[in-house]
């Protein structure tokens, strides 16, 4: 087959509204595609106690099990011609379940669609195979494939330890194991409501066929809404360390703590152009890309973010529909080879504490507002995409992100990124998630603060050498009941 | 400007049906040969303000024809980033963010492909600088030696995944001559070689970084005639080079091969079963054919996935590649299982399914169905500027036009159920078959 095969992955939802029935989002248009959005305000948070994995495996169910009426391979050979399938993500507060059609095929696959979200058959076929992707995607896909990813999975899970949002959205392995398809008929009933749900629907339908979604989507139970409650994540102070002990070649590092920021509050603005100032994903030239990277090798990329991005190593935007209530500030050093590992943590922290301390320059302000107003344009650049940030809109209660994010960018100042800076990134203290072999060695050097010079494979200009001087020696704030080794085997059992 | 999924979707299903004529690649655009050598194809699309440019250069893993040199087109596209007199780094950086670009390249075995996707308002802006970077690039040694750390951190992210290590022990098997017997980024060895090989890279450059060898493709808000004269302006006084590579053919593999690879780390085990496989085509059925059979015998809706994925559950991917190279490369089938003591009934499955289309034609409905989802998954997947020019330039790296498009889809259409058992008897022969499992710390 001529497509890239990027295996299937896991994603994972919490009510906002007390206003009875669905939603909608409607970007009617000439196109003759008609693209699907349904999304559900319930996700993982929702996990009853002691079921983590139950919402991302009822989603499963859905997009990839057969109905009442159909089996999984009658579904598959139906949409086969039509090349079109169902996709479900799973977070901690929404489930999307999304697709694509031609327009002359809408009712064909409408009917289809309609039918796995509203009268799924609950096979136990269908179950035994989705509990064990969802078992494999845990212990192998991330445990086993994938250090970078289970680093910011670990890095979520610490920084959330106790809290709705603490356990990694696909569940963990014991409890997988443990779970029954009445567990799942269970948290569909309570969180499949009509009062959870948008339904986002965009392209050349007719316009009778949204009413037609609206009344078969009011068949689901009315239902009050899936509110529960956040605490705020509990404080640290200083560095707080995990080293995750694995057979693997590098060493990689996640670095984060929980900001009280998020899309639409008045300080999301300023600290995107910081966020991007400092390491947009996966584009060149962000702070920690030039100092880490481009200055000295360490290694092929370094990014900053204020929102969940899942998946990054395989993709240069974020996908919609990952809207949260609480988010973190997060760093993602890639991996580094062993022997500068402890000098590549000093140089990040030593980078972000500058960056904290010093904020932007009035040119480098300018040139990432410019950046930032230019290039929402290639965000949403599929039908898709726009869909799934009108949903996200909606939850966050902003109008069209395009609209809101150059609105609000034309009026920011360089002032108001500094103070935003200092307001929300200048935290008390840290998490570090580090994902490497020979962990008690490293966390002895850690703990040791003894100096870590830097060799180059070639000469460097001085200005690099002399801040090398400073960061060889940059303390790390960490005291030994702060660090723990967490051998692979045991993270998400 | 006829949007793409207007005009190839305005009828029914029906209208994908084998005798209905029509475009695979429905957009009008512009081609045109400079007298350096260089080709410029413009495509305006609907899709408002975004510009999306691709710069394919006909040169990657395969042109790696020294010993101890691979993995060097790959890192010769991280040094294209280091800057020029006129535009250092600091300066290329900062240009790309004023224009809200995203900007950045791969390397695959034919080509290598720089792209940038922006506001429309920047076009003459960046062609100016792409010129530049392409015509005057200028690095240090210290910065050659520099970057071949991160050329070494690449390697050390994909080294966690054992799909990685699997396609190299692959090809490292299958082929003894021809440089498709290493991956892109190239054997370990030489990768830890890399710094003390700043002299090559520049003969690198002067070899392939000529206009004979690159194509220009541009998707979007955009006027033709306005990119044409701008190409000209930045890019017409480019010098061509003269310099062709001796790329060694394949000689044809005597005798079934195994591998076996030790993951050390806990993994689930893995499969592929490769044979050799014609170069790409847009003239000839068998490769357009053995493109079909690797949806007929392994895609969702196969009697196999059924059987290993639904069913009996004893693999949770399975998928058929079938490239499309320049020159001959492999027709594999991979898949990963849920326990190491299935490996060998799952490869008796695979084997049997491939002697199935040998012994007996497929069902010219499940052809035809075939035929429309390539169709329509095509057309699906040209659904902004960036994805137009991407996919453009895919083939630009194979036969250097968009026209190869329409023709490789007007060959799927010839394909008859003969065709198929035709092809499966010729490519899916003992001899010629290579097998690579990979086992490691079992899951708990």
């Amino acid at each position: 087959m001529k497509t890239a095969w990027i295996p299937t992955l896991l994603v994972m939802g919490s009510g906002l509204w007390a206003a009875a029935g669905p939603k909608v989002v409607a970007l009617p248009s000439q196109s003759p595609l008609v693209t699907f959005r349904f999304v559900f305000l319930t996700g993982s948070a929702s996990d009853p106690a002691n079921k983590p994995g139950a919402a991302a495996l009822t989603a499963a169910m859905l997009a990839e099990g057969g109905t009442r009426e159909m089996t999984y391979k009658q579904i598959v050979d139906a949409m086969f011609p039509m090349a079109t399938s169902v996709s479900q993500q799973v977070d901690k507060e929404m489930i999307a379940f999304s697709g694509t059609t031609h327009v002359d095929n809408l009712q064909a696959f409408y009917k289809i669609f309609r039918a796995m979200l509203l009268d799924p058959g609950w096979r136990q076929d269908d179950f035994k195979r989705l509990r064990d992707d969802a078992v494999n995607y845990l212990r192998v896909s991330l445990r086993g494939n994938n250090d970078e990813e289970l680093g910011k999975e670990v890095l979520y899970n610490q920084i959330y330890a106790g809290h709705p949002y603490g356990h990694e959205n696909a569940g963990a392995i014991s409890a997988l194991e443990k779970m029954t398809i009445a567990d799942l008929q269970a948290f569909y009933r309570a969180q499949f409501t009509q009062s959870n749900l948008i339904i986002g629907l965009a392209g050349g339908y007719p316009e009778a066929f949204l009413d037609q979604v609206k009344a078969d989507f009011s068949k689901l139970p009315a239902g009050p809404p899936a509110a529960i409650g956040l605490p705020a994540p509990k404080p640290v102070r200083g560095i707080r360390m995990t080293l995750v002990e694995k057979n693997t070649r590098s060493v990689a590092y996640s670095i984060g703590f929980p900001i009280d920021v998020k899309r639409g509050d008045p300080d999301y603005p300023a600290l995107l152009v910081a966020q991007s100032y400092l390491g947009q994903h996966r584009l060149s030239g962000g702070r920690l890309y030039e100092r880490l990277r481009q200055a000295r090798g360490l290694n092929y990329g370094d990014y900053a973010y204020i929102e969940y991005f899942p998946r990054g190593m395989f993709q240069f935007e974020p996908d919609p529909n990952l809207a949260r209530r609480q988010q973190i500030f997060q760093i993602w050093i890639r991996p580094v080879e062993p022997p500068t590992a402890h000098f590549a943590l000093r140089l990040a922290l030593y980078e972000f504490d500058k960056f904290v301390k010093e904020g932007l320059s009035e040119e480098a302000f300018q040139r990432m507002r410019t950046f930032l107003t230019k290039y929402v344009n290639l965000l949403t650049k599929t039908k898709r995409a726009e869909l799934g940030y009108a949903i996200d809109s909606q939850y966050y209660g902003i109008p069209d992100y395009n609209s809101y994010l150059k609105n609000s960018l034309a009026k920011l100042t360089r002032e108001d990124v500094n103070r935003a800076i200092r307001k929300h990134l200048g935290a008390p203290g840290l998490d570090i998630v580090v994902v490497a072999k020979n962990c008690e060695e490293l966390k002895k050097k850690f703990l040791d603060g003894a100096p870590s010079p830097m060799t180059y494979n070639s000469p460097k200009p001085p200005e690099v050498l002399e801040e090398d001087k400073v960061v060889e020696r940059w303390k790390i704030d960490l005291q030994p009941d702060a660090v723990r080794i967490l051998p692979v085997e045991k993270v998400f059992e | 400007m006829v949007p793409v999924i207007a005009w190839l979707l305005l009828g029914s299903v029906a209208a994908f049906s084998a005798d209905a004529p029509r475009k695979a690649f429905p957009y009008a655009y512009d081609q045109h040969d400079f007298p350096n050598g260089l080709r410029l194809i413009s495509i305006p699309t609907d899709y408002p303000n975004v510009v999306a440019l691709f710069i394919v250069v006909q040169a990657g893993s395969r042109n790696e024809v020294e010993p101890g040199r691979s993995g060097f087109a790959h890192l010769f596209e991280h040094m294209m980033f280091r800057g020029t007199p006129a535009f250092p780094t600091a300066k290329y950086e900062n240009t790309l963010k004023l224009a809200g670009a995203a900007s950045n390249a791969y390397t695959s075995d034919d080509h290598t492909a720089y792209h940038t996707t922006f506001s429309k308002e920047d076009l003459e802006t960046i062609l100016r600088m792409e010129a530049d970077r392409f015509q005057n690039l200028a690095y240090s040694p210290e910065a050659f030696k520099t970057e071949t750390q991160a050329v070494l951190g690449e390697y050390n992210k994909n080294s966690a995944n054992p799909v990685s290590k699997l396609h190299e022990v692959l090809r490292d098997t299958a082929f003894d001559r021809h440089t498709y017997k290493h991956t892109t980024m190239g054997f370990l060895k030489d990768i830890q070689d890399m710094p003390n090989q700043y002299d090559y890279s520049r003969l690198f450059f002067e070899r392939y970084y000529r206009p004979e060898y690159t194509t220009i493709v541009v998707a979007g808000d955009i006027a033709p005639a306005t990119v044409r004269a701008l190409v000209e302006k930045y890019w017409g006084a480019w010098k061509p080079g003269s310099y062709r590579p001796q790329i060694p053919a394949e000689p044809a593999q005597q005798g079934a091969r195994k591998n076996q690879i030790a993951w050390p780390t806990q993994t689930l085990p893995w499969l592929v079963v490769a044979f050799h496989s014609p170069a790409y085509s847009d003239e000839e059925k068998d490769q357009a054919a053995l493109d079909l059979i690797s949806y007929l015998g392994f895609s969702e809706n196969s009697d196999l996935y059924q059987k290993l994925v639904i069913q009996e559950q004893k693999v949770d991917a399975l998928e058929a590649s079938n490239p499309d190279r320049v020159d001959p490369y492999l027709f594999t089938v991979m898949t990963r299982l849920k326990k190491a003591d299935d490996i060998d009934a799952v490869r008796e499955d695979f084997l049997k399914t491939l002697a199935e289309f040998q012994s007996s034609p497929v069902s010219l409905e499940r052809l035809d169905q075939v035929k429309r989802h390539l169709r329509y998954s095509f057309a699906l997947g040209l659904n902004n500027s960036e994805a137009i020019a991407g996919t453009v330039a895919r083939f630009v790296a194979l036969r250097r036009t968009p026209e190869t498009i329409n023709r490789l889809y007007e060959v799927y259409d010839r394909v008859t159920p003969e065709d198929i058992q035709r092809v499966a008897r010729k490519y899916f022969g003992e001899d010629s078959r290579t097998i690579v499992t990979l086992t490691g710390g079992q899951a708990q």
